[in-house]
């Protein structure tokens, strides 16, 4: 009955040129075409980028398509930091583990459902990591060069992807004792090529 | 950030999968904060037309009601399910006027002397006007509709009649807690058969003239009779509900239900 259902919450006023925070209060609320705005603006990077990770355009789609499917559900989850007009980082978490878990149920069935952990944006980088991500800076891609194509991987997949140890084991297919055994000789040798 | 920015080329080539790993991972980086690079990807509109299309097909599904969610875990289907969260929605000037009705007949059985007579005459016939109009021409907007679909029929009649049933049974219940003398769960009950064999009956009387009219005749009835039987003054009207009577009413009940589903089988 009517009486008894809960009310709406307000949907703000959105359109085209609305920030995704806006956005994502009125997706919230339940509107439909917010959440076609903001597919329009973030699928096709997001579907590049993780076109990166998998070669298999239909696990990619299906990701995608999980990954909206989730900021329907769960767009009230979504907190902006102060002063953060931007949602790309928090959608590319959701993504890139809607991608880990789409690859591990097609390939590994028989490996239960983890819970899935909740999703976070990226934030609280250690001060290495902040540099790390300003790779297109100063001599930081000279550094990466040097690092074997493994190494490289494991460095992308933990702080540039914002995976942790565990979810970087699945999506490189490698124990996880070797993912945290590869960034930390990865960030050393970083280290070495930036002071020296 | 600063002024680093990508370029058309990289932006192209990065989409194309072209770009070397170092590169990539710069461009990542960087389009992770900077929505005016991220624009300049090439965007493939026709994958972004059916991408969409497919996402609306689940988005623009109505969300299941607690009603709906609870009837589905009990292992109906879902599409009897979300028939039976409909119904009361269809008839919510009923239930509003159910819940008048009960209230004035509280009131009464409070404040005048064998006002809870009220109560007895009413208890029994509100189920069955529920009953009455929940299938058929006439009193479903739709009725031409649903008269064409594969669920019309026996099946819709008694799954809407469920569906009123409920809420009018638990209505009453409610109501007869709240009685002045009620003091064991039987008192709260009393008119549960009786009112059970009216809308048995009604739907029986259904199979040859309309349903609101075989409700109507059958209501009618059982006011008269109660009417008739409070007049006379000897019998108080609650030997209509004493033990003895409702086995028959019992009895009553089970012929009815039993010729019901004969008449089900022969169709």
């Amino acid at each position: 009955m009517k009486l008894f259902r809960r009310a709406h919450r307000r949907a703000p006023s959105y359109g085209p040129e609305s920030t995704d925070p806006v956005l994502l209060t009125a997706v919230a609320a339940g509107e439909a075409e917010a959440l076609e705005i903001l597919h329009r603006r973030h699928a096709p990077w997001l579907r590049a980028r993780l076109n990166y990770r998998c070669s298999d355009p239909d696990q990619v789609d299906a990701a995608l398509q999980e990954t909206f499917l989730a900021v329907w559900r769960n767009a009230g989850s979504f907190t902006p930091r102060p002063g953060d007009t931007d949602a790309g980082a928090w959608l590319w978490t959701i993504a890139i583990r809607q991608l880990i878990s789409q690859l591990r149920r097609r390939a590994n069935r028989w490996i239960s459902d983890i819970e899935a952990e909740p999703y976070e944006t990226i934030g609280d980088a250690s001060a290495e990591d902040t540099v790390l991500l300003n790779i297109e800076h100063g001599p930081l891609g000279a550094a990466l060069h040097t690092l074997s194509p493994e190494l490289r991987a494991a460095i992308q997949a933990t702080v540039l992807d914002g995976l942790t140890v565990r979810e970087a084991a699945q999506i490189l297919q490698i124990p996880e004792g070797t993912v945290k055994t590869r960034v930390m000789r990865a960030k050393a040798r970083l280290r070495e090529a930036l002071t020296s | 950030m600063s002024g680093w920015h990508l370029t058309p080329a990289q932006a192209h080539d990065y989409a194309a999968r072209r770009s070397d790993e170092i590169t990539a991972m710069s461009v990542e980086a960087h389009l992770m904060h900077c929505a005016p690079c991220r624009s300049l990807l090439p965007a493939d509109e026709s994958w972004l037309a059916d991408s969409w299309a497919s996402l609306r097909d689940v988005v623009d599904r109505p969300r299941r009601g607690p009603v709906e969610t609870l009837l589905a875990s009990v292992g109906l289907r879902a599409e009897t399910a979300k028939l039976l969260a409909a119904t009361p929605r269809l008839y919510q000037a009923w239930l509003v006027s159910t819940v008048v009705v009960l209230g004035a007949a509280l009131l009464a059985a409070h404040l005048l002397p064998r006002g809870s007579l009220m109560f007895f005459f009413l208890a029994p016939v509100v189920p069955l006007v529920g009953v009455a109009l929940a299938y058929g021409r006439g009193v479903d907007p739709a009725h031409t509709l649903a008269s064409v679909t594969p669920m019309a029929g026996q099946r819709l009649l008694f799954l809407r009649t469920c569906a009123v049933l409920v809420p009018a049974l638990l209505l009453c219940t409610g109501a007869a807690l709240m009685l002045p003398h009620t003091t064991t769960a039987w008192d709260a009950v009393f008119w549960l058969l009786p009112s059970l064999t009216l809308v048995a009956g009604s739907l029986l009387l259904g199979h040859w003239i309309h349903l609101s009219a075989a409700s109507g005749i059958v209501g009618v009835l059982w006011l008269a009779v109660l009417g008739l039987v409070s007049l006379s003054g000897q019998t108080v009207p609650v030997g209509v509900f004493a033990p003895q009577a409702q086995a028959c009413w019992g009895a009553a009940l089970a012929a009815l239900v039993g010729l019901l589903l004969l008449r089900v089988r022969m169709a």
